[in-house]
């Protein structure tokens, strides 16, 4: 099959574009990958491997390739950074049309010039691509204000498992033409079909920028912060708390939790929080910090990327009711210590989100790591939330469960996948319930 | 004799006197706001999630269709029993289950008055945000089914940015959660692909919505303007001027002179059109932005900007743009309701084509809209007992919708598909985009029982598969 497959996929996309064997995905070596040029060539790559009954993994940028189960096939591995373009850039009505392999950071330094923002931030900005963010849903502290990307999301071009290419939502804010079929492909990490084209509502960019950094011997002081944040009136951008662990690797000051205050808009709103926040923070017994500009912005660069580029990272996400968070930061604490790591935590702290990576500490006891993932999970479940493994190395993989106790619903979405991808060839395995 | 037997089920499930089933009872639910009446078998009258799995469990038994039903204002014919069947009236689901402040979420029953949530919500200082103009009748359910917007939507989103989870009787009779109060459940994404399909996935019987502090401040504004180019030229200068509104709404004359005659809002007869704008949040900076929008529309032509002193005085220019379709209701006997959207920045050219589809079909077209998001709301007025004129009203409908897609964008911003619009979805879909949501019903609903005749077209050429 692969010789003629691949002879195939040449004809499609052009000699030197068709190479082999892929990188391995979480251990799963495909035999090929092939890097298409344009949304016409992924349809015809994809049913050149529908009708060879090959499984294809869609990659972008490489930040949330780790995201998921180990792949239960990968024969080849698609690769979408030669689709790189904008399509269609309308700042007038706030919104742009731009290619699934184009960075995020590309489109954010494109969209800047006209002054407006896509107000997503999540980890691994700079290598994130448009597609890779849809498919996985990654989100950044920014969540508090703006909500998630799929709050963002306008219009979806598809290539689905048969090679038919379909075109999803549009470029108005509001459309219900049938059903809302970009939430289908939001978060469906390439089960579906792969994305080609994606297009975005825009933001205006805020006049000004500030940050607060709180620092807190005792973390239920900061969390203090955030409960009298929650009943103000106030509008933070974001709210992130960041354990004693995840501040010494921003080298922000040791032994101490930071609450850090993102703050975004009028001279006046921002001016008159940064005060406020100032005053939360001493009146709770912290000190505090307000940043300004682009030192504010530096400073977020740092905070949002705290927990990535580490080597053979354990890195779990874990989204619980708001008011959990405080005791979920520190059952992960709990659960590391116990066996052995150390965890920098991080979390979104108003909107019950928090991501840890586990480092080995001096006494690792890598065995006890899945057990003890096992026990914050079901903490995490009995709460009414969840835990996801972003990355692990395969050998922990094989023994938990990416993403945990199957929610409501788990026959639908096989339903679904079967609907969409009969022949199980798009992504297989990685997502919930083996789909 | 199956007839009967059905009937017969149905009652043994919710009581004798919780389903209508004689003529002149089920006369009134052949119908809602669109042209179209089909009469049901039965209505059934629903009181829990359970009553309604088991409803619809008899409904797969006897092979009968259903219809979930709130308040009836959706304007497409989405309630209509097309196929006939059973109309599944939710409106006495009307309680709130909690309101849970410490997590910001509240939870509620899908026939729940949208209103009636907002009230609940208040007094402790926090809100639902979606609130369609008809967020007295229209409820929760119907708002998911529709995934409704309201004025505040061009700065807030629409009711699928504001809903987390539901609990939903799948086609088949089945009770499934989908969503929950944390953020991100792992998986595909069901509530939101449940938000927005009419009633034909299935039917909800709780909510999980979003809830958020009232914002400490805010203003309101009426910008006049003596032509209406002018007035929707100043919707795009606002937002490109980097502003972003809580409300951008705009209502031309025939819509101010048919509000005044029936509402008394002190509102300007002699002017175009009218914008209704609304910014909110911190109190520090509205003033300043209140008087950097007031100089905007001036700077675009408006004669005059009044600024709502006082509670008082905003409450009066909203019950105006609330109540402006139910006060054309007296400009003519009938009207329908276009639902188109486009980019914003089209928003002159399109109204002004609008204007000339009303002269070109002998129509008067009121328009009154959320201009903010470009969804335009062409009120066209007409004599349903004059069949003539009713043959032409469908015809400038769609030819409105026509330009809506020809202009960039959709055939409905709000109010669905239904059974008005399942051909003009070919204005904006091709028949792989439509057949791929016919897999998304398939998946869902195999036996083709939950509102079966809504939202897809004929099918062009036979399924493949
Ligand atoms: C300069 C350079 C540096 C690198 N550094 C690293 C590194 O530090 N760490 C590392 O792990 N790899 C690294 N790589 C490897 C490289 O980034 C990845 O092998 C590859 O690009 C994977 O992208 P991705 O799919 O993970 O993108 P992501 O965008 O992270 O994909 C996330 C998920 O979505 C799916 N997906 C992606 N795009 C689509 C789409 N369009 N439609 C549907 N589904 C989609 C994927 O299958 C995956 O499940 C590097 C490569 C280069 C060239
Ligand atoms: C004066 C007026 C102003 C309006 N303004 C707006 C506006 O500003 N914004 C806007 O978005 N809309 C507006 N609408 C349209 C309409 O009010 C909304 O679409 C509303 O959400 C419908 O709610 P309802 O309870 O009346 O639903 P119904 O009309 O009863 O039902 C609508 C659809 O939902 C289905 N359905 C109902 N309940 C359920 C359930 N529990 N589970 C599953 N499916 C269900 C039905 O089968 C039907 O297909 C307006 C309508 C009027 C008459």
């Amino acid at each position: 099959m692969n010789a003629e497959l691949r002879s195939r996929l040449e004809a499609i996309v052009g000699p030197g574009l068709v190479f082999g064997p892929g990188e391995p995905v979480d251990g799963v070596r495909p035999a090929l990958a092939v890097r298409p040029g344009t949304q016409d060539e992924v349809a015809e790559v994809v049913r050149a491997c529908a009708v060879a009954g090959a499984a294809m993994i869609p990659a972008g940028g490489g930040t949330a390739m780790g995201l998921g189960n180990a792949p239960a096939r990968a024969d080849v591995r698609v690769h979408l950074d030669r689709l790189d373009r904008v399509v269609e850039w309308d700042p007038a009505n706030l919104c742009i049309t731009a290619e699934a392999g184009m960075r995020l950071e590309a489109l954010q330094e494109l969209v800047a010039k006209d002054r407006t923002v896509l107000p997503l931030d999540p980890p691994g900005l700079r290598r994130a691509t448009l597609g890779g963010l849809v498919a996985a849903g990654q989100t950044g502290p920014g969540r508090l204000q703006h909500g998630t990307l799929r709050d963002w999301v306008l219009g979806l071009r598809v290539v689905l498992p048969d090679g038919e290419r379909i075109h999803c939502g549009g470029r108005v804010i509001k459309n219900v033409s049938g059903y809302d079929m970009n939430k289908l492909f939001i978060r469906s990490l390439g089960s579906l079909g792969i994305i080609t084209e994606v297009t975005f509502k825009l933001l205006p960019m805020p006049a000004r920028r500030a940050a607060v950094l709180g620092r807190f011997a005792d973390p239920a002081r900061a969390w203090a912060v955030v409960g009298r944040t929650l009943g103000s009136f106030l509008l933070p951008e974001a709210l992130e708390f960041l354990n004693p662990e995840a501040a010494r690797r921003l080298d922000m000051a040791p032994d101490t939790c930071v609450l850090a205050v993102s703050l975004a808009g009028s001279p006046e709103t921002v001016e008159r929080q940064a005060r406020e926040f100032g005053a939360f923070i001493q009146e709770a017994g912290g000190t505090a910090e307000v940043l300004r500009d682009a030192a504010a912005v530096r400073a977020w660069e740092g905070i949002r990327e705290v927990l990535e580029g580490a080597f053979e990272p354990i890195l779990c996400r874990i989204s619980v009711p708001l008011s959990a968070t405080a005791t979920l930061v520190a059952a992960t604490e709990g659960m590391a210590r116990e066996a052995g790591f150390r965890a920098a935590v991080t979390a979104h702290a108003a909107t019950g989100v928090l991501r840890a990576l586990l480092v080995p500490g001096p006494d690792p006891r890598p065995g006890e790591v899945a057990m003890a993932l096992e026990g914050l999970r079901r903490e995490a479940e009995a709460a009414e939330g969840n835990l996801v493994l972003e990355a692990a190395p395969p050998h922990l993989k094989a023994r938990l469960d990416a993403w945990g106790t199957p929610s409501g619903g788990l026959d639908m979405m096989k339903r679904l996948k079967r609907e969409f991808d009969p022949l199980g060839l798009c992504n297989p395995g990685r997502f919930v319930g083996g789909i | 004799m199956s007839e009967h037997a059905f009937i017969r089920d149905l009652r043994e499930i919710v009581g004798r006197t919780n389903v209508l089933a004689s003529a002149v009872d089920l006369q009134l639910y052949q119908y809602d706001g669109y042209l179209e009446e089909h009469r049901p078998e039965a209505v059934v009258f629903v009181e829990s999630t359970e009553e309604v799995a088991r409803v619809v469990q008899a409904c797969n038994r006897h092979g009968k269709p259903f219809v979930p039903r709130g308040g009836g204002t959706n304007l497409t014919g989405g309630t209509v029993p097309f196929a006939g069947g059973v109309v599944i009236e939710m409106i006495r689901m009307n309680r709130v289950l909690e309101i849970d402040v410490p997590n910001l979420r509240a939870r509620a029953q899908p026939g729940l008055f949208n209103l009636e949530l907002g009230n609940a919500l208040a007094p402790l200082g926090y809100q639902y945000i979606p609130d369609p103009a008809s967020q007295k009748a229209a409820t929760l359910g119907g708002n998911v089914a529709e995934n409704a917007g309201g004025p505040h939507c061009f700065k807030y989103g629409v009711t699928s940015n504001h809903v987390l989870g539901l609990t939903v009787v799948l086609p088949d009779g089945r009770v499934e959660t989908f969503g929950g109060k944390a953020a991100d459940t792992p998986g595909l994404d069901l509530t939101g692909l449940f938000v927005g399909s009419e009633g034909t996935l299935g039917i909800c019987t709780e909510v999980l919505v979003k809830i958020v502090r009232q914002a400490e401040g805010v203003k309101t504004l009426l910008a006049i303007y003596d032509s209406i180019e002018e007035g929707s030229e100043t919707v795009s200068a606002i937002v490109a001027a980097g502003m972003v509104p809580a409300t951008l709404e705009m209502m031309d004359q025939l819509v101010i002179h048919a509000v005044e005659a029936s509402l008394h809002c002190g509102l300007p007869m002699d002017c175009a059109t009218l914008l209704l704008i609304e910014v909110d949040g911190l109190k520090d900076d509205l003033e300043s932005q209140a008087a950097a929008i007031g100089e905007l529309c001036k700077a675009h032509g408006a004669r005059e900007v009044r600024v709502a002193k006082d509670d008082a005085e905003r409450a009066l220019l909203w019950a105006g743009r609330r109540g402006a379709f139910g006060a054309v209701a007296r400009l003519a006997p009938s009207f329908l309701v276009c639902d188109g959207t486009v980019p914003r920045t089209a928003l002159p050219q399109v109204l002004k084509k609008v204007a000339e589809v009303a002269g070109k079909y002998d129509l008067r077209i009121p328009n009154v809209f959320h201009a903010g998001d470009g969804n335009l709301h062409p009120l066209i007025l007409f004599d349903w007992r004059d069949a003539d004129m009713k043959a032409r009203v469908l015809k400038a409908g769609m030819e409105i919708l026509t330009l809506c897609a020809e202009l960039g964008g959709t055939i409905s911003g709000e109010h669905g598909v239904g059974l008005e619009k399942l051909e003009a979805m070919r204005l904006v879909m091709t028949e792989a985009d439509i057949q791929a949501q016919r897999r998304v019903k398939a998946a869902f609903d195999p036996a083709n029982l939950s509102n079966p005749g809504k939202m897809f077209p004929a099918k062009e050429v036979a399924c493949e598969r």
